[in-house]
């Protein structure tokens, strides 16, 4: 492992056991993540791209899920260690941010307590007065104005996108290696949603920390990310740059995501409308390739083999995908100059 | 319990029932007695909430008259601490002797004891007696109580103590005079067993400086051998020794128990699980009345033998039947034959219910009691004789047409609105419907029924009635139940053919001073009333009671069907 | 927040005027006539028009009404003559049947129900909370089934069943208990305990079952909330997360909900108290629908609906300091 990767993903799968059967969420998906360097997660809902980002914080409840491969944090592969190690690596290590501002914050104490109470779980050593001291300065930090005042109120009091700056407040305490971003635009008013994205850019270089941000919004993607991993029924079905992305896409699910998009590099959200059909039943994919039965291209070794990850293309992307490498580079650039 | 509650609320005095074994009523077993020790603690186990009047005056159901009078309230007379029909006979009390009176019987005295005396050491005087009796004319404060004083004795329009003129008082005074030790009644009419009357604890003593007149209730001044130490409504009511009373003054009360401690507000299934069980304290209880379902373990069980009794308490069930509506004796016999007795008692608990009446007087009253002849063709065994009763409803169809329609157009039956009478009255309907009679049920809120059936615009043709004389007398049953000047005649029988002649008789009985030729009358008069039907007899009801195994004398005291509360004692 | 109070206040005071009203109209208004109920073998219509002068029932409806309001605040005279007495302020009336002063007959009463009420709270709630949340704790598990067992089986049993059925194999059958026989704690506390143990624990065991199921969905529904997945992730041990996170969220309704339950058997716990023979003011309630004593009827169902009304402003109040969202500012 090079020296600035601060986390590592290998092989990860998880299977929920429901009463319905066992469903496997997310199947062998490994990436690494570089200091400072932002790695998007696309994909549609059920893609696996949520229970990716759970599972690096364990978040996954043991007793409905399996979660087998490797997660390495500073060494520690979060998946085997002890709880108490794991609950050192949560919110100093890595931290975390979710979709929904107004339901992530403790309704019940002020948005200080709930700064300050992350950081004083791993500064134990740390006065009260400190840690308000600190949390002050986050608060500022973020961008919330004259925070000596709303240090004090509770979260009802904030708006969503001040909410959300204070959950990113949280995250971001402890000076974190890794902060991963779970949609963390989608509640947010359009207008607000750029104003978060340009918050957590400007934050992550001055604290030199890699980002995993997950998004069903390939406009977020083009702004933020450096790296791409485009998910489907669990599985990686495109690694690629995000420039790669939009100029050589090389995965038909990607094409379908380019298409959806009305026009890039603002902060408009994409829906996903151009692909037909709905996301496939976790609990009963699709033989072979999840993707094939909406995928105007399918050959017949579509429906019966899962394709394999592959280098296709001229900028160091990798799909699984069965179509010729030509046909996909045709088509991919097609699909990216619409 | 049930039927026990319901005497209870009805709230009549209860008096002179004997255990009368000669007549076949008892198949209770009776404690073997040895000598009374003093001493130790008796506790009565109550389902009730409180006793209904500790106010002698106010003071009117059997079980409390027992309790109170045996501990408590002194009177001029009283009836004898002693089983069977021993029991029924009154002694003096308070008084010398059971009184004295004049050749018509209105002119009663009786001449206080030396001794007597109230909880606090005083004296008990002739005027304490006389104002005692006075709080029965406050009707406004001295509420449900026996109403005989009043009655009886001429006082003018005298509205008792707390409101009375100089005038009235003084009217009251003469009318109950006190001459030294000696207390004369001036009655308005001759009544020949006034000393009975006088056993009605509104002849006890009150001090007039004690009297709250409503509180009164809550701490009355005892004036027997147990004062109240501590009365709480709801919990317990501990009576504890007089030390002010002598035995020499009182030559009735054995007073043998230390102290008595009544209980109340108990779920009556646990009072009856701990009767049985007879651990702890409840060995030294005794309990009165006992859940149906309970009745097998305890009566089939020689076990309980020696500490359970089932027995005739004073009580008569019966149906009115409006004569005047019904004015055809016919139609009343094919009622009664109709009527399926037996199935009625069964619905109401089977044979601890009580026996079949034979009339309106008990066995317990020796001395007026004669077995009445029943109607031609009424089953001893209390089942239905349809085809008398058929019999009877063709010759009423010839003798009087317009009842006959009547009775099968459908007759208005009265009862309280209760589960036990809702499955009465079917079998009543099932029963009279066999030969076509038709009844209207008419279910009536029980706290309304009397006021109700008593309303003379109620214009019922059946309502059903229970009835326990006062005293040891059927003075208190056959003009109460039958005359038009009787306090609770529902039979509306004034335009009857033969009540001329019927109330000429009642007279006669009444002024009769000869007791055993009194008696004679009255059984006479009980079988008149029987032939006519103007009611029809229904159970002399039972009373079954069980008592902890260290009880002594628990034996249900005849005029009260109740414990002897005051003979009570602890086995050592 | 003061003036939401003085304005809760201010509505539960006319809401309690208004029970108050509807509960005399109702109880004057049942089939059973208290005048006739006491008249006994004398019951002819003069004696039960005296009687209803007595108690004062000949009075028009509204007038009745009238002098029971003015008594709470005035007092109330009873009688006439030698025999005349009052009952002082606030008098909720006059008791013919006890021959006591209604006020007084609650004072007296409401002790036992008071000592009754809080040790069963106290009881149920530590039960009710402790088996939901290990039930939640262990969703799935023998513990949430057991605990499901309880609860299914606490809803169902009516309180007199097994109210008699404890009282039965623990006081009679097995004697492990006196019977109860209540005194008061400052008389004789050991006596006073040994007959509370039995009632707190029927009372608290069966009531103690909706509150298990609600502290389980309660922590469950929490665990489910994002916030309680930022405290997790922000590293939090799994105690403070339950206790700031679940719990606290949990805690919001059951508190609501107990607040009425409370104040409820505040007003009696008529069963229990009948069951264990306990003078309280649910036992004397029952005795007055018996004897149909109106004025300890009224009386007794007026001190409970001061329970629950006050009860629902004080858990407005608390929900306020519990929940920040509804604060009013």
């Amino acid at each position: 492992m090079s020296q600035d990767v601060v986390l590592s993903v290998k092989n990860l799968s998880v299977v929920f056991h429901t009463p319905d059967g066992d469903v496997v969420a997310v199947n062998d998906v490994s990436f690494d993540l570089r200091r400072g360097e932002t790695l998007g997660i696309v994909g549609e809902s059920g893609s696996g791209k949520s229970v990716t980002a759970s599972s690096i914080l364990r978040l996954n409840n043991s007793n409905t899920a399996t979660t087998t491969g490797s997660i390495v944090v500073s060494g520690v592969d979060v998946l085997t260690a002890q709880d108490s190690e794991v609950r050192r690596i949560r919110g100093s290590e890595v931290a975390m941010i979710f979709q929904d501002p107004l339901s992530a914050l403790n309704p019940y104490y002020t948005v200080g307590k709930q700064i300050a109470e992350a950081y004083l779980v791993h500064h134990p050593r740390a006065s009260k007065a400190d840690a308000r001291g600190v949390t002050l300065d986050m608060l500022k930090k973020v961008g919330i104005p004259s925070p000596e005042k709303r240090i004090d109120e509770f979260p009802h009091q904030f708006s969503g996108g001040m909410r959300q700056r204070i959950v990113i407040a949280i995250a971001l305490i402890n000076n974190p290696k890794v902060l991963i971003a779970d949609e963390p635009t989608t509640a947010l008013d359009v207008t607000v949603q750029a104003q978060i994205l340009d918050l957590m850019k400007n934050l992550q270089s001055e604290f030199n920390m890699a980002i995993v941000l997950i998004t069903h919004d390939l406009g977020v993607i083009a702004e933020t990310a450096l790296d791409v991993l485009v998910m489907y029924g669990g599985r990686i079905v495109e690694k690629s740059t995000v420039e790669a992305l939009f100029s050589e896409p090389t995965h038909p699910y990607a094409w379908g995501l380019l298409g959806a998009v009305t026009s890039l590099g603002t902060s408009d959200r994409g829906e996903l409308v151009a692909i037909t059909g709905s996301p496939p039943s976790l609990i009963s994919l699709p033989a072979g390739c999840s993707f094939n039965p909406r995928c105007s291209y399918a050959l017949e070794i579509c429906s019966a083999q899962v394709p394999l990850l592959r280098s296709v293309g001229t900028q160091g992307s990798v799909t699984a995908c069965h179509l010729p490498k030509d046909e996909i580079l045709t088509f991919g650039r097609k699909a990216a100059s619409r | 319990m049930k039927q026990r509650r319901i005497i209870a609320a009805v709230g009549f005095a209860l008096v002179a029932s004997v255990v009368a074994a000669a007549c076949g009523g008892s198949s209770g077993d009776g404690s073997e007695d040895g000598t009374p020790t003093k001493g130790g603690t008796i506790h009565i186990l109550s389902n009730g909430e409180q006793i209904a009047h500790l106010d002698p005056q106010r003071n009117y159901t059997g079980d409390d008259l027992a309790f109170a009078g045996s501990t408590m309230h002194r009177t001029l007379t009283s009836y004898a601490y002693a089983q069977g029909d021993e029991g029924s006979g009154i002694v003096p009390d308070l008084a010398t002797d059971t009184g004295t009176f004049n050749d018509d019987a209105t002119v009663w005295s009786f001449t206080l004891r030396d001794g007597g005396t109230f909880e606090d050491g005083a004296e008990i005087t002739c005027a304490d007696v006389a104002y005692g009796v006075s709080r029965t004319w406050a009707s406004d404060v001295i509420t449900d109580g026996p109403t005989y004083a009043s009655s009886y004795i001429d006082a003018g329009d005298y509205p008792g103590p707390y409101k009375a003129t100089a005038e009235q008082q003084a009217a009251y005074d003469k009318a109950v005079s006190c001459e030294g030790k000696t207390i004369t009644f001036n009655l308005k009419v001759p009544v020949a067993d006034f000393n009975y009357t006088t056993t009605l604890l509104a002849f006890s003593p009150v001090p007039k400086a004690a009297d709250t007149g409503e509180k009164y209730d809550l701490k009355p001044v005892s004036s027997g051998p147990y004062k109240i130490e501590s009365y709480t409504i709801g919990k317990s009511l501990v009576l504890v020794r007089n030390e002010n009373w002598s035995q020499d003054s009182d030559p009735v009360r054995s007073a043998n128990p230390d102290s008595f401690v009544y209980e109340f507000g108990l779920d009556e299934a646990v009072m009856d699980e701990r009767m049985i069980k007879d651990a702890g304290d409840d060995q030294f209880a005794v309990s009165a009345g006992i859940q149906p379902e309970n009745l097998p373990t305890i009566f089939d069980d020689d076990a309980f033998k020696d500490r359970r009794v089932d027995e005739y308490d004073p009580f008569v069930t019966y149906t009115n039947l409006n004569v005047k509506n019904l004015s055809c004796v016919e139609v009343r016999k094919a009622i009664y034959l109709a009527l399926d007795r037996e199935a009625l008692r069964k619905a109401g608990g089977g044979p601890y219910t009580g026996d079949f009446a034979d009339g309106f007087i008990k066995p317990a009253l020796a001395l007026d009691y004669k077995k009445s002849t029943m109607p031609d063709g009424l089953n001893v065994d209390g089942t239905a004789n349809v085809e008398a009763a058929q019999a009877a409803m063709t010759a009423a169809e010839t003798a009087c047409p317009e009842v006959a329609t009547r009775a099968k157009d459908g007759l208005s039956f009265y009862r309280p609105a209760t589960p036990v009478w809702d499955k009465a009255v079917a079998i009543w309907i099932d029963s009279l419907g066999k030969v076509g009679i038709k009844l209207k049920d008419e279910p009536v809120e029980p706290s309304v029924y009397w006021p109700t059936v008593m309303n003379p615009e109620t214009n019922y043709d059946i309502a059903r009635g229970g009835w326990a004389p006062d005293w040891a007398n059927a003075s208190t049953v056959i003009p109460e139940l039958f005359t038009t000047s009787g306090g609770f005649n529902l039979t509306r029988n004034a335009d009857d053919p033969d009540y001329a002649e019927f109330q000429t008789k009642v007279d006669a009985a009444k002024k009769e001073l000869d007791r055993a030729k009194q008696g004679v009358m009255w059984q006479e008069l009980n079988q008149y009333v029987v032939d006519r039907l103007w009611a029809l007899p229904g159970t002399f009801t039972k009373v079954q009671a069980i008592w902890g195994s260290k009880v002594g004398n628990a034996y249900q005291w005849a005029p009260f069907g109740a414990f002897n509360y005051g003979d009570l004692y602890v086995k050592s | 927040m003061f003036m939401f109070i003085v304005r809760r206040v201010f509505f539960a005071l006319v809401l309690l005027l208004a029970v108050s009203f509807f509960t005399y109209m109702l109880f004057a208004m049942l089939p059973s006539d208290p005048a006739a109920l006491t008249c006994g073998k004398n019951c002819k219509p003069d004696v039960i028009a005296a009687n209803r002068i007595r108690l004062g029932y000949d009075k028009s409806l509204m007038e009745q009404y009238w002098l029971f309001l003015k008594g709470i605040f005035a007092g109330r005279d009873y009688g006439a003559g030698a025999a005349a007495f009052s009952c002082g302020a606030p008098s909720l009336g006059y008791s013919f049947g006890q021959h006591e002063c209604v006020t007084t007959l609650i004072a007296q009463t409401f002790p036992v129900t008071a000592y009754l009420s809080i040790g069963a709270f106290v009881l149920w709630m530590l039960i009710g909370i402790s088996t939901g949340a290990m039930a939640a704790l262990h969703k799935g598990k023998w513990q949430d089934r057991a605990a499901s067992i309880f609860t299914s089986i606490g809803v169902s049993l009516p309180t007199f069943y097994i109210g008699l059925l404890v009282l039965f194999s623990v006081v009679i059958w097995l004697g492990i208990l006196p019977f109860p026989s209540y005194e008061s704690p400052f008389e004789n506390f050991s006596t006073f305990l040994r007959t509370m143990i039995l009632p707190w624990l029927v009372l608290a065991v069966l009531s103690a079952a909706s509150y298990t199921r609600l502290t389980r969905n309660g922590m469950l529904e929490a665990m489910n909330e994002d916030f309680v997945r930022l405290g997790v992730a922000k590293g939090l041990t799994t105690r403070i997360v339950l206790r700031r996170y679940v719990m606290r969220q949990a805690l919001v309704p059951i508190v609501t909900i107990a607040g009425l339950d409370f104040a409820g058997l505040l007003g009696g716990a008529i069963i229990t108290e009948s069951v264990f023979s306990l003078p309280g003011m649910g036992k004397m309630s029952i005795r007055a629908v018996v004897e149909s004593d109106l004025p300890v009827l009224v009386g007794t169902t007026m001190v409970a609906a001061v329970f629950i009304v006050s009860a629902n402003v004080l858990v407005d109040i608390a929900y306020g300091y519990l929940d920040p969202r509804v604060r009013v500012k």
